[in-house]
């Protein structure tokens, strides 16, 4: 019932023996509460005064009171314990997904990560809180109270004994019951509770085609659909709580009757038997809040799995290794390089050799594994099996610190942060000078763009503030790479596909003379650029089926010229 | 919060029958619940007053049954009632939210740019459904539960009356409206801190490549750890308020059970059952199902604070006015004039097209190009008539397109950049350009734009849902069904907006002559952002602040225009 993960947090056994006291205790009041209680009536029932009562009121009053207050230091204590447990599965995780960087993001989808870092650690939080207490009252307090009522009268007992194993097995048959209709409906469900986000994500379509209007109808009329089988499935997944409260309120009900009947006899008291009417909901009161949170803890667990699988992923493990910083004299050797996707392939066989600075045009078509070997060659990805070499070090991956903080990386779309122009630029350099960041702003030709906005360097970009067009993006992360010329291997992936032509060639003559002293990886399916690469690499459907320099390349008549005739003549209806 | 609001409070009026049974069954419930304690206590002790005669308890063992069987009934009943109620209630809601976003639905993907404002919407119905079901509801039915009580014991005793209604007026008046106000701030602040920490969060995973680059990702950790204390330190301060509150709610009830005490034990004098002291247990024991009634009120009040985003975003939206439409019937051929127009998109926001002059005939290829932000998908939403210029006008022979309102889409079709394609099978997604087309039809014009091969192989062919074979839809691929659809729809004019951003020169060539193939005979208006392909148009613009800079045949500007001469030697490598 418990997960073993959270019998694995720091200070569990703790807080497990702290709850476990504070149950028995509570457990103990409620039974002085009902005992109390029933001798007060009884006391009024047979022509006591009040006064007479008193002390039995005031006991009562005092378990009462006693009761909440454990309630109170319970939830204080859980509410302590719970965040702090939250707070460290949080660090780890965020620690482990800056870690492990883009690998993760594209297999988890920012989206789920934000939700999870956030919502999902939230609902960790309220399910440590839960369930625990409410586990350890379910197993301790109904023990209590029934053992009393053994006590008072052993035939009662016999009934709540009974019913209580009743409880469980039709809880149980009925939520499987419940399960298999809902997973049964499960694909119509989805599909009918999407329609309408889909639709609304659509609707340009649909005021295009001239349907727009027509599809409201559409609209309600599968919500109603919905609405017919969500009440179909809810009509099963509540019975389980009408079992439940059924067999609760049965019990009294029995119990109560049994008691009349034997003080009618003369087989009982007043007192015991009302003590036992008093303390019968008691009895199932644990389980019925139990019952209540089990679908908030259900999302807890749920969200406790998701994060789990991202802390326990190894990610890379390769053993770190001193790189040197690139120079004119470095030596890059790839003899073997193997990476597949889960299911599809990715780049294999690769053989490259590169020394120094040079530029390395990378060109194929969609889906040849262009961005596959800038994300190896990036570190991101890391190859099933290797055999690389930098000068002389051997590594298996190059997701190495020592690599990586020499790269530039520029991709289709590059990252602005929500941050000031400022920031942005001297993301790598934190410190750097407002003459640095001026420098590298003049270098990339946003001078005049910066200088129209009212607060200059201050201006915040980002989505929901000030917006950037493609080439200015661009244009500010290559202000970034600037900053730092430190940094001497360059990474390109397509960085112009989705500008037009003009900003293209502005853009163009910004960076060549930024590629100069550096070693360029340049993947892009625009062929002007080919002339100014020192060296091409054809990519293939994964493979690289041709490398050389351009004029190699053009004499070779090989795949570079058959791709590039194709790209040129565009006969091919593909 | 409810104040002007058209978006929640209409349907309870709208729905009151069903709304007033659910109410009423979830007070029967609560009414058999504390039935069944009440009966229960008096059985009992009249039981041991020992009656004469079995008959005498005849009465309350048959009611005990009866309650005990009727509080989970009723529970049942009502759980069934409201949560039909809420679903029948979204379908209205969302057909509403509809019919309010339909008018704007072109400029969605720009309007909305940032965030994902149709997902918040989406959202904000289920928030509205939990507002129902967490808050309205137990409210209606505490409420009315809090009139009987005191009417019901104020029928017994004035001073009962009177008591009660002081005492359950705390838990159910005075308590929830100290809570919000005390809480209230809390909760709308958490939110915000919440909600910025979500921003905060995309923003830095968006952007994680350049953490990894940078080294500093720890640093981020440590930022982010600061904010959630920041969060963590409001948080505390609500779960502190309502340990405290919940605490005090118990303390009244257990007052309740005393005063219940005092007040039985003053009034009803006898000895063992004689008089009226069968009714102290009854009335003692009755109290304390209405515990469970009353309690979750406050916390509901409290959290109710949430809920008000979503209410305010639906009262924002705009209230769907419909056009009267006349419809004006166009004879081919068509001719498009766009005529001295001037654009921007509101007063202090810089001018985007400036005394543009366009003549379009029936059948002629145009490509318009020009930098992004030049006005070129602008001029494409004033020839759909969805904008209105300032100055000038758009017509298509001599009818001005605004005034063509929703009969536009027979004339004007769109393929945009990312064409949509809706959750739902292939053959669906293309009988929205014709919902009557036969399969074979179907086929034909699948087979026009190259995908018939490809969709035959599906197991399911027609019948695939897109989403199933979302991985094997390509951003090519995904163009050419936008283009299947447009053909079944078979309108005179299509407008391409940069429909090949972003693919390979390959697949964008193969696209670009299926378009041309097939779109023969109609106006194209094809909008680009460079120029692959321009030399099958009959005519090309280039747009530059909002003006023409450029225009003629691909021969004229090649001949004579220096500029287009250069671009294209670019765009086509070397």
């Amino acid at each position: 019932m418990l997960d073993k993960r959270l019998m694995k947090l720091p200070g569990i056994k703790k807080i497990m023996v702290m709850l476990a006291g504070l149950a028995v205790l509570q457990a103990l009041f409620i039974i002085g509460q009902a005992i109390s209680l029933s001798l007060a009536i009884t006391g009024l029932w047979s022509g006591k005064n009040l006064s007479e009562v008193i002390k039995w009121m005031g006991t009562f009053a005092a378990s009462f009171v006693g009761r909440q207050l454990i309630e109170l230091v319970r939830d204080r204590m859980l509410d302590k314990f719970a965040y702090s447990s939250a707070q460290q599965i949080r660090t780890t995780l965020l620690n482990k997904i800056f870690k492990l960087g883009p690998e993760v993001v594209q297999q988890v989808g920012t989206g789920n990560i934000t939700t999870m870092t956030l919502d999902g650690i939230d609902q960790v939080e309220n399910y440590i809180k839960l369930i625990l207490s409410k586990v350890m009252n379910m197993m301790l307090i109904p023990w209590f109270v029934l053992a009393t009522v053994f006590v008072f009268d052993w035939e009662s007992g016999l009934v709540l004994t009974l019913v209580f194993p009743l409880i469980i097995i039709f809880m149980i048959i009925l939520g499987y019951a419940a399960k298999s209709k809902a997973d049964n409906q499960y694909a119509k469900f989805e599909m009918l509770s999407n329609h309408f986000i889909d639709s609304l994500r659509g609707i340009s379509v649909l005021k295009y085609f001239g349907l727009s209007k027509k599809y409201a109808d559409s609209i309600y009329t599968t919500s109603e659909q919905f609405r017919k089988a969500t009440m179909s499935t809810i009509k099963v997944a509540i019975l389980s709580t009408f079992a439940l409260d059924f067999f609760t309120t049965l019990s009294i009900a029995v119990v109560a009757v049994l008691l009349g009947l034997r003080l009618i006899n003369e087989k009982i008291f007043l007192f015991p038997a009302l003590s036992i009417l008093i303390l019968t909901p008691e009895y199932f009161q644990p389980v019925r809040n139990f019952s209540s949170d089990y679908h908030a803890t259900l999302d807890g667990k749920n969200a406790m799995t998701a994060i789990y699988n991202i802390i326990d992923n190894p990610g890379n493990k390769s053993e770190s290794v001193k790189i040197n910083p690139w120079t004119e004299q470095s030596q890059l050797t790839i003899n073997h390089l193997d990476f597949n996707y889960q299911d599809s392939f990715g780049v294999k066989n690769l053989k490259l050799n590169i020394q120094g600075y040079n530029k390395v045009g990378i060109i194929g078509m969609s889906g040849s594994g262009k961005t596959t070997l800038i994300n190896l060659l990036s570190g991101f990805f890391t190859p099933e099996r290797s055999d690389i070499q930098i000068d002389n070090s051997n590594l298996e991956s190059l997701n190495q610190a020592d690599w990586q903080k020499q790269l530039i990386y520029m991709p289709q779309t590059p990252y602005v942060f929500h941050k000031t122009i400022r920031e942005n630029v001297a993301f790598y350099h934190p410190n750097a000078s407002d003459k640095d960041v001026r420098l590298a702003i003049e270098a990339v030709g946003l001078t005049s763009f910066v200088d129209e906005l009212p607060d200059h360097l201050d201006t915040v970009l980002g989505e929901g503030s000030r917006a950037l067009s493609g080439g200015q993006a661009q244009r500010i992360a290559l202000a970034r790479a600037l900053i730092d010329s430190g940094r001497k291997i360059m990474l390109f992936d397509e960085p112009t596909a989705h500008l037009d032509i003009e900003t293209e060639i502005d853009l163009k003559d910004k960076m060549l003379p930024m590629m100069d002293q550096r070693l360029v990886f340049f993947a892009t399916h625009r062929l002007h650029w080919m002339k100014d690469m020192d060296y091409i690499l054809v990519m293939k459907h994964g493979e690289l089926v041709e490398q050389g320099t351009l004029e190699q390349l053009q004499q070779n008549n090989g795949p570079f010229v058959e791709l590039t005739n194709a790209m040129i003549g565009g006969e091919a209806d593909v | 919060m409810f104040k002007n609001d058209t978006w929640v409070k209409p349907y309870l009026k709208q729905y009151k029958r069903p709304l007033m049974l659910a109410v009423f069954l979830g007070i029967i419930a609560v009414a058999c619940e504390v039935g069944l304690m009440f009966n229960s206590g008096y059985l009992i002790s009249k039981s041991a007053s020992l009656p004469i005669n079995i008959l005498l308890v005849y009465v309350p063992i048959v009611l005990t049954r009866t309650f005990g069987i009727g509080r989970p009934v009723f529970r049942y009943m009502e759980r069934l009632v409201s949560h039909n109620w809420v679903l029948k209630m979204t379908s209205n809601l969302r057909r509403r939210l509809y019919v309010a976003l339909e008018p704007q639905a072109v400029f969605f993907n720009q309007k909305y740019r940032t965030g994902d404002i149709l997902g918040l919407l989406s959202e904000d119905i289920n928030h509205i459904q939990n507002l129902y079901l967490r808050v309205i509801f137990p409210a209606i039915i505490g409420g009315s539960l809090y009139v009987v009580v005191v009417i019901l014991t104020g029928f017994f005793s004035i001073f009962f009356g009177l008591s009660m209604l002081v005492l359950f007026g705390f838990v159910v008046f005075v308590i929830p409206m100290w809570s919000v106000a005390a809480n209230g701030a809390r909760h709308a602040q958490a939110k915000v801190m919440k909600n910025n920490l979500y921003g905060n969060l995309t923003d830095n995973v968006l952007g994680i490549s350049d953490w990894i680059f940078s080294q500093r990702g720890q640093d981020y950790v440590e930022l982010h750890e600061k904010s959630e204390a920041e969060l963590h330190e409001v948080r505390d301060n609500i779960l502190k308020f309502k340990r405290r509150r919940d605490f005090l709610v118990q303390i009244v009830f257990g007052v309740i059970v005393i005063v219940a005490l005092i007040w039985t034990g003053n009034s009803f004098d006898g000895v063992h059952g004689s008089g009226m002291t069968n009714w102290i247990a009854a009335f003692v024991l009755g109290v304390f199902p209405l515990i469970n009634s009353f309690e979750p009120l406050s916390q509901a009040a409290e959290e109710s604070s949430n809920y008000q985003d979503s209410i305010k975003r639906f009262n924002e939206l705009p209230d769907a006015t419909k056009k009267p439409t006349e419809t004006s019937e166009l004879t081919s051929p068509l001719t498009i004039k766009v005529d001295h127009v001037d654009f921007s998109y509101s007063v202090e926001s810089k001018q985007i097209l400036n005394n543009l002059e366009i003549k379009i005939s029936a059948g002629e290829k145009l490509a318009i190009l020009g930098k992004s932000g030049s006005g070129k998908s602008t001029l494409t939403h004033l020839l759909r008539g969805d904008l209105i210029p300032d100055e000038g006008q758009v017509t298509i022979n001599d009818i001005k397109t605004s005034d063509l309102n929703d009969e536009i889409d027979q004339y004007i079709g769109v393929i945009n950049q990312v064409p949509y394609l809706f959750n739902t099978t292939i053959a669906n997604n293309l009988r929205i350009g014709d919902e009557t087309a036969s399969e074979d039809k179907l086929w034909d014009v699948l087979e026009r734009v190259g995908l018939k091969e490809m969709i035959k192989r599906l197991p399911k062919g027609l019948d695939t849902l897109v989403d199933e074979a979302g991985l094997r839809f390509s951003g090519g691929e995904r163009h050419r069904l936008s283009l299947a659809r447009i053909l079944l729809k078979d309108v005179p004019i299509i407008i391409l907006d940069e429909p090949t951003v972003g693919l390979d020169p390959i697949t964008e060539q193969g696209l670009i002559n299926t378009f041309f193939n097939q779109l023969d005979g109609k106006t194209v208006i094809w909008v680009t952002h460079h120029l692959q392909g321009v030399d099958s148009m009959d005519k090309v613009i280039f747009i530059e602040d909002g003006q023409i800079e450029m225009q003629g045949t691909p021969t004229q500007l090649n001949d004579t225009n220096q500029r287009f001469r250069d671009l294209k030697a670019i765009d086509a490598g070397f």
